[in-house]
């Protein structure tokens, strides 16, 4: 299974990674936050003062929603305020001369404005700061928020009742496109609270001009061969699940003993040599530089990495153990102030031809199998979209239409994982007390 | 000596004595509240409720801490990082000695031959600092990257071997800790060199002093204040620092200021502040043996 995100075959007259690499405007969003990662640091300290003056919630269950909030009768009386507050991660939506042209064409059938922000840099920290209002019964001022799948915080969310449940009588277009990756998750059986805004793997990324015949396992991490060139995730979440995958064991369904193993097999990767470090985001700098030959890898930063000349070696394999599955969604936090509206546009952006204008920007894995056809042969407003986004991108439409990374093909969904959801807190101190040592070894 | 005496003006100064008394009383007080305020809030609260969180227990979900008076969370948190504090320790320590060595004749020049350029000298030094840090350092990566310019270049000529890296080691940590700490070094000893007063070392060359005998037997030590200062102010920041590490460093040379951002991140914040308040409390020895060796005066002249 190693493809070459459908980017080889494309010979244009002139190449169209050289016009994306004039005009750089657009970059993979985690790769951004390369340095806002390591300034992380200071957001989790402003979080503690934050959190010593709130109480938090205690109990140890959780508090249940008060007044039967996302009920249908609830969901009945909640009416349009003609505005909603959409939180989400920087460099995540359809963006040309600063005007989003999806959320435009909201504002223009729907009648409700957007206050649109870019808040969210890293899921933890960004729980932090809404969780001191959530515990006090505040609105957080956000009405929807997107939180990934593979932390924590959306767990916590979940479990303390921090989420408004969603009116399922309004997801008529999630009911009717949605694809199955994204459909009834096993991290939120039923969309009970969440719609995907994009989804992608976390796989292996390689230099195939150095590494011919990759073969299909999870294993070439773990191969002496490439020692002291190989990248691994400093992310708990992420080098967990492959440590589980190498072993041979399902991570959605491990047991604490499974981690014990995995966390034994990737400690012999370290002590053999093999790991040259534990990157964040800036594992793609190193993959580029020659640094590392194979590595931990995003779909979505190879599939950009590829639109480079340059970098037209890196490559993408989905291992036959699996590819880590992780989406990020889309979810309306307990107290909002604008629910109904906040559901209108989560349900919008299910429509094919709007999907496709966003996808055509972000290149991760769309929650809309249609687009794909919307982005072939747009018409009316998204053909327009398409064409004024096309400058900003330099690329076809087709490109995009055509990469199993964007619209996976069977196989691809096939090797999909869902991570491994934690039932308890003991469960997920247990997780990182393996898995974050290996990390900071001295 | 002519200081007008109280007893002198009796009767002047007694009528308006006690107005007089109180304002002289209250004055000191009020010019330092701002100071004293801004001390409070910014800096002894934080202090004080990371130093109490570091005896709490927490929920990493809800963040709800509960004062549990846990001092075993010390015990072990130093037993499971000791290493990385070491490492702290050896790297901080030897880019700031680093430091010392390469800014004392930067500093020395600029004090003694800087003329009127002076100040354009020293901003140069600054000027690095208008780079944000993180990014400088992120820069060094493609610098030093393994087929970058000046590895690969070498390489290429065969003068390195293929497998040969600086990134991921501890030399790359230290090259970075140095490298971005270097104006804290040099800014302080500028100030040491720049106050000796210059007719001193005439007095030493008519007292028939070489010049390297002038260096060794007057500058030097009069500077010596200076360099303890200079390498504390450069020692305790790198001590904690996190970032090099991160951007520089491979597997086995974690420091603890990256075991401290790893905790907050995963909202340990317990953990997190235990570790600071075992930093602080070793950086807060460092600083009291200095006072101990050259008086508690010296430092802040060079703050």
């Amino acid at each position: 299974m190693t493809e070459r995100n459908g980017s080889d075959p494309h010979e244009s007259a002139i190449d169209p990674s050289v016009w994306r690499g004039m005009t750089q405007s657009r970059m993979s969003r985690r790769h951004l936050l390369a340095s806002a990662g390591t300034g992380a640091g200071m957001l989790g300290m402003s979080a503690v003062l934050a959190a010593c003056g709130v109480k938090g919630a205690t109990s140890s269950g959780g508090p249940k929603p008060a007044g039967g909030v996302g009920t249908a009768a609830w969901w009945a009386k909640q009416k349009s305020t003609k505005t909603v507050n959409f939180a989400n991660w920087p460099y995540y939506i359809d963006v040309v001369k600063g005007k989003h042209l999806s959320l435009e064409r909201f504002t223009a059938t729907t009648g409700i404005t957007v206050n649109y922000t870019e808040p969210i840099g890293n899921n933890m920290p960004f729980y932090a700061k809404i969780r001191t209002s959530l515990s006090a019964k505040q609105s957080t001022g956000y009405d929807i928020i997107v939180m990934t799948n593979n932390s924590p915080a959306i767990g916590y969310l979940i479990q303390f009742g921090w989420l408004t449940p969603l009116d399922q009588s309004a997801m008529t277009n999630f009911n009717k496109n949605a694809g199955p990756l994204v459909k009834n998750p096993s991290w939120d059986p039923h969309n009970k609270y969440t719609m995907a805004w994009q989804s992608g793997w976390t796989a292996i990324g390689y230099n195939s001009a150095i590494i011919k015949n990759p073969g299909t396992s999870v294993d070439i991490l773990f191969d002496k061969k490439y020692a002291g060139k190989v990248g691994m995730m400093n992310d708990p979440q992420e080098l967990g699940s492959v440590g589980l995958l190498a072993i041979g064991v399902d991570p959605a369904t491990s047991t604490e003993s499974d981690w014990a193993k995995a966390a034994k097999k990737l400690n012999q990767q370290r002590s053999d040599g093999i790991v040259r470090a534990y990157y964040d985001q800036s594992y793609i700098d190193h993959l580029k530089n020659g640094d590392t030959v194979v590595t931990q890898a995003w779909s979505g930063d190879i599939f950009q990495a590829d639109l480079n000349s340059k970098y037209r070696d890196l490559a993408l394999l989905i291992p036959n153990e699996g590819g880590m599955f992780w989406t990020d969604n889309m979810c309306i936090p307990m107290y909002a102030q604008n629910p109904r509206d906040a559901m209108t546009l989560m349900d919008f952006y299910y429509q094919p031809d709007v999907e496709a204008v966003v996808e055509y920007y972000d290149d991760y894995i769309c929650p809309v199998p249609a687009a794909k056809q919307a982005l072939l042969s747009p018409t009316g407003w998204a053909a327009k979209a398409l064409k004024e986004l096309a400058p900003e991108i330099g690329l076809p439409t087709s490109k995009t239409a055509g990469a199993p990374t964007v619209f996976p093909t069977p196989a691809y969904v096939k090797n999909s994982r869902p991570y491994y959801l934690y039932k308890s807190q003991e469960e997920l101190t247990a997780w990182n007390n393996l898995f974050l040592p290996i990390t900071q070894g001295a | 000596m002519e200081q007008p005496v109280l007893a002198d003006h009796a009767g002047g100064v007694t009528s308006r004595r006690p107005r007089a008394r109180l304002t002289k009383v209250l004055a000191p007080y009020l010019l330092s509240l701002p100071a004293g305020l801004w001390l409070l809030a910014l800096f002894l609260i934080p202090l004080v409720t990371m130093l109490s969180l570091s005896l709490q227990t927490c929920n990493l979900g809800t963040g709800a801490c509960v004062m549990t008076w846990h001092w075993a969370e010390f015990g072990q948190q130093l037993s499971l990082y000791h290493g990385q504090f070491l490492n702290s320790f050896y790297y901080a320590g030897a880019a700031a000695l680093i430091d010392l060595v390469i800014s004392y004749p930067i500093a020395y020049w600029i004090a003694f031959y800087g003329g009127s350029k002076k100040n354009f000298f020293l901003l140069m030094l600054l000027v690095p600092f208008f780079v944000s840090f993180v990014i400088r350092t992120v820069v060094w990566n493609f610098i030093l990257s393994d087929n970058g310019f000046i590895l690969g270049s070498l390489k290429h000529a065969h003068l390195l071997p293929q497998g040969f890296h600086v990134l991921s080691t501890g030399y790359a940590v230290v090259a970075g800790l140095a490298y971005n700490y270097l104006p804290f070094t040099a800014l302080p000893l500028y100030v040491a060199i720049e106050r000796i007063d210059k007719t001193v070392l005439d007095a030493a060359y008519d007292l028939y002093a070489t010049r390297r005998a002038a260096f060794a037997r007057v500058i030097l030590p009069l500077t010596v204040p200076g360099l303890f200062a200079a390498f504390l102010l450069t020692f305790i920041p790198a001590l904690g620092d996190y970032v090099n590490q991160q951007v520089l460093g491979g597997t086995s040379n974690t420091m603890i200021g990256t075991v401290i951002q790893n905790a907050f991140q995963t909202l340990d914040y317990a953990a997190g502040s235990t570790l600071s308040a075992m930093l602080l409390g070793v950086a807060l020895i460092g600083i009291f043996a200095y006072a101990r060796v050259l008086g508690s005066r010296t430092i802040d002249e060079y703050l």
